[in-house]
């Protein structure tokens, strides 16, 4: 069991002031079987009004307005997640088989699928034992460098480049298992330190009938230091923020996450 | 009925540009006319009465063409069936074809009276047929604005400028559009001089209206 | 019954004049560029007898029930797929599914408000559905502007013949949208005017006397939807009569490249504030795939035996069906699931050569991705031309209209192709249409 406070801090700049601002946030921890979230704190500004609502993935999410002219919009959020890290995230059956199939980002195209081909087959391994043994020749192939590959690159597209940064991991990983058929999700968090944040996987465990957490990018499986704070198919549907405006010219993001122990 | 911000100026564009075919159209039938018979002192910029015909009537590339206008007011009507009702709005699509008739005629006037027959149909429709008040004022509104910028264009009479100048003001709060006060009563004040001040009269009727207001706010 | 077709030929031309004055048309794209078309009008009506109409009614309801059921169990419980009737890849892997409509109950449990069924009559009299269009089905405003103009024009054939009604639709569709309205006014939701369809649209709004509005028009405030007037006063919509496809229709939500939506519109449709007319992600039901299952879906859900029978379909996703595939090949006509207007089309028997290679190794790498069927040997109808009746291809779009209960209305689109043998009667490839009686006794 752990005790971590964590922070999230971001803030769109606008070269030129905008209005008719409309947002959809999704960068909220919330409680399950593995983390118990308390002492949140959110902060949106400017913000007409706002709402909250769950997605159909269960992820928190608060949409809203900001009409009036601006040239910075920020989002604060912090809180403090106890884990116990021996509990996995109980599966709603009903939408298991949504997460078998290839999406946009997730698509195998000829150097995935040649890859997937050095594999043995399937046989005698149960899915998570199955998704463990390909992230660990992921992590053999498979080189961590940011700045090569942007928000809307495939799983392919990174993998033919041959690296990547945590997004990338986690969604060449997913469109693998994918292949077998392996229902498996996308997942965003946090974990200790300061940056950005982190990126992993969920694989589906038809035996207890439960989501277990991977993190291709460090070959490990999740302890209990990871925040997760939305799951989905891929990273188009744990997009932290979705928002339209008017105006703006060029715009640029700052993003701060801290982690660390709490006392 | 409820007129959203962007139909509420579509009506009035209607108006204005079914006004500037109407009026622009006369304007053509005297000048056309004098040619018949004038010299070619008469021709301005042209070199022949086809060539007249065909750059001020029929080009639609060149935003000043009675055909242009015509355009126009076609892009706002279509967009304006519920308001107007399809009947109104059938009489400019049957000006949009007229017209493209006219072009292809040898006596253009003849098939043109066709055009100036269907927006004066038009206009008689949208008086009669069009039981919303406020939307029968924004379109007539938007006849008088144009009108009262044509003649001060053309030069025409100062009593007939005057008149327009008149009933532009009685029209304007019938429309429940948002407008400014004191280029009103400055255009007014212009109506009362003895010798109407033409660009004044131009400037000020255009800033009339307010399309200032942030609906969202 | 026979017509009294010189006196329908004879006001064939003013008919069309009648039209094109009103600005009967649709908007076609061509290289790039919008154009609007006239919609070319045949004054042979198709007539469809009393009792035969009877039947088809029966059928149309109990279809469209049976998809609506459908759609609601699989954006919920998902019966059907656990039960292994539907294969889930037709369902997960389609255009249709939308993540987001998932767990997600429209006001009333309508899904499918404005249905368009395309059917078409086989030589031997008996007719099948070739299509379901759920999502945002047009046509009906054709035939109804048709009526009013063949009524004026050739009033004595309908005194004579007792033929139901079909300018009713504007009520159906205010009913259909009162029905499910979750407090406030009705509005359409429009694209704009380079829309294929907006004559449609707009004539809709001008007929029911909802506003025409574009997404800007409309704008969410915490928890509710509002159209501002001109004079700045915001009033409550309560349901959104949406002539956009559910990828444009909310930026904060699908599509974030959409000018034409409404941002967070789906968020409050989510709870409830307000009813889409179609409902989002109904697509589900109308993809080529599943309508292989719909025959299906009707014993399922309704217990009943359908009425209406599909043309005879294959999915080479099956492999018994892949085998009856190849072994009949030439005799098929292959559609894409992912298309739609005509496109995608592929008679079988056209293929010859390395074309023909190429596209069975297509179908075999991508079973998925395409249906097989026979072809209908098509009841072909007259239309008028050069001054003489011709027969030609013709298929039915009936449009069924949810309420309390489903209602069919009583005429329909009838589109026919204008070249001899061209089986493809879309209006964007150049077909024309009929009006549609259905006699009332």
């Amino acid at each position: 069991m752990s005790r971590l406070h964590y922070s999230y801090h971001m803030q769109l700049s606008f070269e030129s002031p905008v209005k008719e601002h409309y947002f959809k946030l999704r960068c909220f921890p919330s409680s399950d079987e593995r983390q118990k979230i308390s002492g949140e704190h959110i902060k949106i500004f400017p913000a007409h009004f706002s709402n909250s609502e769950r997605d159909s993935f269960g992820n928190m999410c608060i949409y809203g307005t900001a009409l009036q002219t601006h040239s910075r919009f920020s989002v604060d959020v912090s809180g403090t997640a106890e884990i116990n890290a021996l509990f996995n995230v109980k599966a709603d059956t009903n939408r298991i088989p949504v997460f078998k199939y290839e999406t946009k980002l997730t698509t195998a195209g000829a150097n995935i699928r040649a890859f997937h081909r050095t594999f043995p087959p399937l046989s005698y391994m149960t899915f998570y034992e199955r998704a463990v043994f390909m992230m660990e020749r992921l992590f053999e192939e498979f080189y961590y460098m940011p700045g090569k590959t942007g928000v809307f690159t495939t799983a392919e597209e990174a993998f033919s480049l041959g690296c990547g940064v945590c997004q990338d991991y986690a969604q060449i990983l997913l469109t693998l298992c994918r292949i077998d058929r392996i229902p498996c999700r996308y997942v965003t968090g946090m974990i200790p330190g300061e940056g950005a944040t982190h990126a992993w996987t969920e694989i589906y465990s038809p035996e207890s009938s439960e989501w277990i957490a991977i993190d291709p990018t460090h070959n490990r499986k999740c302890d209990g230091t990871y925040i997760k704070i939305s799951s989905g198919r891929d990273s188009q549907d744990c997009a932290i923020n979705q928002g339209v405006f008017t105006g703006g010219g060029r715009q640029s993001q700052e993003i701060k996450v801290i982690v660390a122990e709490a006392f | 009925m409820e007129i959203s911000i962007e139909n509420s100026n579509r009506l009035l564009w209607l108006g204005r540009y079914s006004e500037r075919v109407y009026t622009t159209l006369k304007f053509f039938a005297d000048q056309f006319d004098a040619m018949i018979d004038g010299g070619k002192e008469l021709y301005g910029g042209y070199t022949s009465r086809g060539d007249f015909a065909k750059k001020y009537c029929f080009d639609e590339s060149n935003s000043s063409s009675v055909s242009f206008g015509l355009m126009r007011a076609y892009d706002n009507a279509i967009e304006l069936r519920r308001e107007i009702g399809s009947d109104a709005f059938s009489y400019i699509q049957m000006a949009v074809y007229e017209m493209s008739q006219a072009e292809k005629s040898e006596a253009p006037l003849l098939a043109l009276q066709k055009v100036v027959d269907d927006i004066a149909a038009f206009w008689g429709i949208a008086d009669d047929a069009i039981d919303d008040e406020k939307i029968r004022s924004i379109i007539k509104l938007g006849k008088r604005l144009e009108r009262v910028d044509l003649y001060a264009r053309l030069k025409a009479p100062d009593g007939l400028i005057r008149r327009e100048i008149l009933r532009l003001s009685s029209r304007l709060p019938k429309t429940g559009l948002k407008y400014h006060s004191e280029p009103l009563e400055k255009l007014l004040e212009l109506a009362n001089e003895e010798k109407i001040n033409h660009q004044a009269v131009i400037n000020e009727a255009e800033k009339i209206l307010d399309t200032s207001i942030d609906r969202k706010l | 019954m026979t017509l009294a077709e010189d006196e329908l030929y004879k006001h064939s031309d003013s008919v069309n004049e009648q039209l094109a004055r009103y600005g009967v048309k649709f908007g076609i794209y061509k290289n790039g560029v919008f154009h609007e078309q006239l919609f070319p009008f045949d004054v042979i009506p198709r007539v469809i007898e009393h009792d035969e109409f009877a039947y088809l009614e029966r059928g149309l309801k109990q279809r469209v029930k049976a998809l609506n059921e459908f759609i609601t169990d699989i954006y919920s419980d998902k019966k059907i797929i656990k039960d292994g009737v539907i294969a889930e890849e037709f369902v997960y892997s389609g255009s249709g599914w939308l993540i987001q409509c998932d767990g997600v109950k429209p006001p009333k449990g309508i899904y499918a408000h404005i249905s368009g069924i395309d059917l078409v009559q086989g030589k031997d009299g008996s007719w099948y559905v070739l299509e379901d269009n759920l999502r945002i089905p047009s046509g009906a405003s054709y035939p109804m502007t048709a009526r009013y103009i063949c009524r004026n024009s050739f009033p004595a054939v309908f005194e004579r013949y007792h033929i139901e009604n079909n300018r009713n639709y504007a009520e159906l569709l205010s009913n259909t949208m009162e029905y499910v309205n979750t407090g406030g006014r009705s509005v359409i939701l429009t694209p704009g005017r380079y829309n294929a369809a907006y004559f449609e649209h707009s004539y809709f709004a001008e007929q029911t006397e909802a506003p025409l509005v574009a997404g800007n028009d409309l704008i969410v405030e915490n928890e509710h939807l509002f159209f501002i007037d001109y004079s700045g006063k915001k009033e409550r919509v309560g349901t959104v009569y949406r002539r956009i496809s559910d990828e444009y229709l909310d930026p904060v939500n699908f599509n974030r490249e959409s000018l034409i939506g409404v941002p967070h519109i789906f968020d409050i449709y989510k709870k409830g504030n307000v009813a889409l007319v179609n409902a989002p992600g109904n697509g589900v039901a109308d993809d080529k795939g599943i309508y292989y299952f719909v025959p299906a879906m009707v014993k399922y859900y309704l217990g009943e035996e359908p009425i209406l029978q599909n043309a005879p379909t294959y999915l080479p996703f099956y492999e018994k069906d892949m085998k009856y595939v190849l072994e009949n090949f030439d005799r098929l006509v292959i559609k894409d699931v992912a298309e739609a207007g005509g496109y995608g089309v592929v008679f079988a028997s056209k293929l010859t050569g390395e074309k023909k290679s190429e596209f069975i190794a297509m179908l075999k790498a991508e079973p998925r991705r395409f249906i097989a069927q026979e072809v209908i040997d098509f009841l072909d109808i007259d239309i008028y031309e050069d001054g003489k009746p011709v027969p030609r291809k013709a298929d039915l779009r009936a449009f069924v209209l949810m309420a309390e209960e489903p209602i069919v209305w009583k005429s329909g689109l009838t589109r026919f192709s204008r070249r001899v043998d061209s089986f493809i009667v879309n209006s964007s490839q150049g077909g024309g249409f009929k009006d549609t009686w259905v006699m009332a006794e």
